[in-house]
């Protein structure tokens, strides 16, 4: 692409490939190429990734995802807790509940000699008598009373081979009497254990019976007691009681049965949910003591933690979630909109490239499609778009051919840029070729544009040079609108053509142009330029131009490597004007 | 004072000040080119609108003016009666000659 073309004499066999100026632009045969087709095309296929990463970011999976999570975790950790808070509580509860039991059944156990020792003194004492009545009842007289004492009742009994005989009685008839039978069985059971024997009487008035039986010579003495229970076995422990927090029930034997219970503060039995027991042994029985906590035994705070924990650890956790949630969706919004912006600027850097090439591809329609082919010389031409412009140059060049002999060379440049410099140029590049045409010399063509072109009316000024060549005369005819001369070089040494500058196009109309007519030298080589190849800021032009001069005169070459060393010299990395450049070159 | 350009280098300020002799005198610093020759067109319009019959431009900061400052000129030429480029630097001195505008913008050193 680009490729430089030789457009010129016959004799070099037509079109040559030479080395070219990448940025720039060469003639061919089929017109101008532009060399920015290419990277066109890949900025606009660079925008397509852009136009697809916002939709990625919408159409993608549900964002709160990480929430969720964090509630969920939350939510987990909170539930550890509760039950291991909870554990902890219920554990607790259970040691101490255990420590009130056997406490209370401590206290039980100390209780029970109040019980035995009485009853096996009076049986020694009556087998040591000879079973005296008299000194049984003074013995046990004191243990029995209505309140406080030990027994309701206490009597002495004979174990004779007919069964038992009741001996003495001291307080109110033993219940044990009305079933001898059952008395029998008994005294039986608590002799042949030889310890204290146990029974609980049901009945309307249920009583627990206690018999000792002496293990004597001379025949077996039972001293046997009873006192009442509670008639529907509940009673509340006294309020000074260190127990009055706890729940109890008493059963006789080793288990919960309801058949052996004692007494009890509830009316629902047995104890259900927390509870602890503990076994008295007692005699040839024993006592089940079980309780269960009135109120937490380690106070309220301990049994709420769990729930606290929990109560608390749901707020934080979804509180957590919400706030994930809330970021999730800021940074959402965040990526939204970089992706927008991102958008923007790839639509910014894609209109800009396009609003370049648009320039670019105007710029280079407005320039020749094809250079004349004169028989003597080679023609040739560049165009450099200045670097980072956006808008259309309105410099421009044209070979115009007249004749088989005669060329019109020129090359102007409109102040300003954008589309109606353009347009300034483009109607300023087709009157010349009109007038051309009509064979008018340079100085009428250049007084004619004056008339076409205000400054007042346009904005614009053109500066223009405008050389008739007469290829088999030699001859160079030279006229400049406020132009750059051009340069004529020949054998090694370059000379600037200085005619008579009249004023640029758009100045004043019916301006009238002087011509400078010079000869070419054999070989001569004809360049002309605009000030983009040879100003610079700060610099005088006189010295751009000396600058033009040894770099034109510096080589051999044919005339494309000439214009592309030059533009490459001269402008280096680019300069920020536009510039343009004809030149002819006679063969001989 | 108006300051504009894309930076300091760059910058380039104008002054617009009307005498009582119907005289407008702009004073021009640092660089002008294509990108903010429209700021200094149409901040000295207004004083063209009210009809001077002389400009003074004086030029005497401007480091650098580029085509369309002179086509501006010219056309500050084509509306006031008299007009004068005054205190020119000699590179843009050099450049107005060698366009043929001296006599147009009526440059005095």
């Amino acid at each position: 692409m680009g490729a430089g073309a030789q457009a010129g004499a016959p004799d070099f066999g037509g079109p040559v490939p030479l080395p070219h100026h990448d940025a720039g632009v060469a003639m061919t045969d089929s017109g101008p190429v532009s060399s920015s087709a290419a990277p066109a095309r890949e900025t606009t296929a660079g925008g397509d990734p852009g136009d697809e990463r916002p939709a990625a970011v919408a159409r993608g999976r549900w964002p709160y995802w990480p929430a969720l999570g964090v509630a969920v975790l939350g939510l987990a950790i909170t539930g550890v807790l509760v039950i291991l808070a909870a554990s902890t509580y219920t554990s607790n509860e259970n040691r101490l509940l255990k420590l009130r039991v056997s406490d209370a059944g401590a206290l039980i156990a100390e209780a029970l000699p109040s019980v035995q020792t009485p009853l096996a003194s009076a049986a020694a004492l009556a087998d040591a008598t000879g079973g005296s009545v008299q000194k049984f009842e003074s013995f046990i007289g004191p243990y029995v009373g209505p309140a406080g004492r030990s027994f309701d009742t206490v009597s002495l009994w004979h174990l004779g081979p007919s069964g038992p005989q009741l001996m003495a009685t001291v307080g109110t008839p033993p219940v044990l009497a009305a079933s001898p039978q059952r008395a029998a069985a008994f005294f039986a059971r608590a002799a042949m254990n030889a310890q204290l024997g146990i029974t609980l009487l049901q009945g309307p008035r249920p009583r627990l019976g206690y018999a000792f039986t002496s293990p004597g010579l001379t025949g077996h003495y039972v001293a046997y007691g009873e006192s009442a229970l509670p008639a529907n076995r509940r009673s509340t422990l006294a309020s000074q009681s260190p127990f009055t927090d706890l729940h109890y029930a008493l059963y006789l034997g080793r288990a919960q049965n309801n058949s052996q219970l004692l007494v009890t503060d509830l009316k629902d039995l047995p104890i259900r949910g927390q509870h602890a027991s503990t076994t008295i042994r007692f005699g040839d029985s024993a006592f089940t003591f079980v309780v269960s906590a009135k109120h937490p035994l380690e106070g309220t705070f301990a049994q709420r933690l769990p729930w606290a924990i929990g109560i608390v650890g749901v707020l934080i956790s979804l509180g957590a979630a919400f706030l994930t949630a809330r970021l999730l969706a800021r940074r959402n919004q965040a990526e939204r909109l970089a992706g927008s912006l991102e958008r923007i600027a790839d639509e910014n850097r894609r209109l800009y490239a396009e609003q370049r090439t648009i320039a670019q591809t105007l710029q280079h329609a407005l320039l020749p499609a094809g250079l004349p082919k004169i028989q003597g010389i080679a023609t040739s031409a560049r165009y450099e778009a200045g670097v980072e412009g956006v808008d259309i140059g309105g410099d421009w060049y044209d070979l115009i051919g007249l004749d088989n002999r005669r060329l019109l060379l020129v090359v102007g440049d409109v102040s300003g840029r954008g589309l109606r410099a353009a347009a300034t140029m483009a109607e300023l590049r087709f009157a010349i070729h009109a007038y051309a045409a009509q064979e008018d010399p340079p100085a009428v063509i250049l007084s004619k544009l004056s008339r076409l072109v205000n400054v007042t009316t346009s904005g614009h000024i053109a500066t223009i040079l405008c050389a008739m060549v007469d290829v088999e005369r030699r001859r160079v005819t030279v006229t400049s609108a406020g132009h750059l001369p051009p340069l004529m070089i020949s054998d090694g040494t370059g000379t600037f053509i200085h005619s008579e500058v009249g004023v640029p196009i758009g100045v004043r109309s019916g301006v009238r142009y002087t011509s400078t007519a010079v000869d070419a030298p054999p070989a001569a080589t004809l360049l002309a330029f605009t000030d983009g190849l040879v100003e610079r800021r700060g610099e005088s032009i006189d010295a751009g131009l000396e600058r033009l001069e040894r770099a034109a005169v510096g080589e051999d070459g044919d005339l494309e490597e000439l214009l592309d060393r030059l533009i490459s010299d001269l402008r280096g990395d680019g300069g920020d004007d536009d510039t343009a450049i004809a030149g002819l070159r006679w063969l001989n | 004072m108006a300051e504009l350009g894309a930076n300091h280098d760059q910058a380039m300020t104008f002054d617009v000040a009307e005498g009582g002799d119907h005289t407008v005198t702009v004073r021009l610093a640092g660089e002008l080119d294509i990108t903010n020759i429209d700021a200094l067109a149409s901040g000295v319009a207004p004083a063209l609108e009210r009809g001077p019959q002389r400009m003074v431009v004086d030029v005497s900061g401007l480091r650098f003016a580029d085509s369309s400052a002179i086509a501006l000129w010219v056309r500050w030429a084509g509306v006031v009666p008299e007009i004068e480029l005054r205190d020119v630097p000699p590179l843009l001195r050099r450049v107005v000659e060698s366009m043929g505008l001296a006599e147009t913008l009526n440059v005095t050193p």
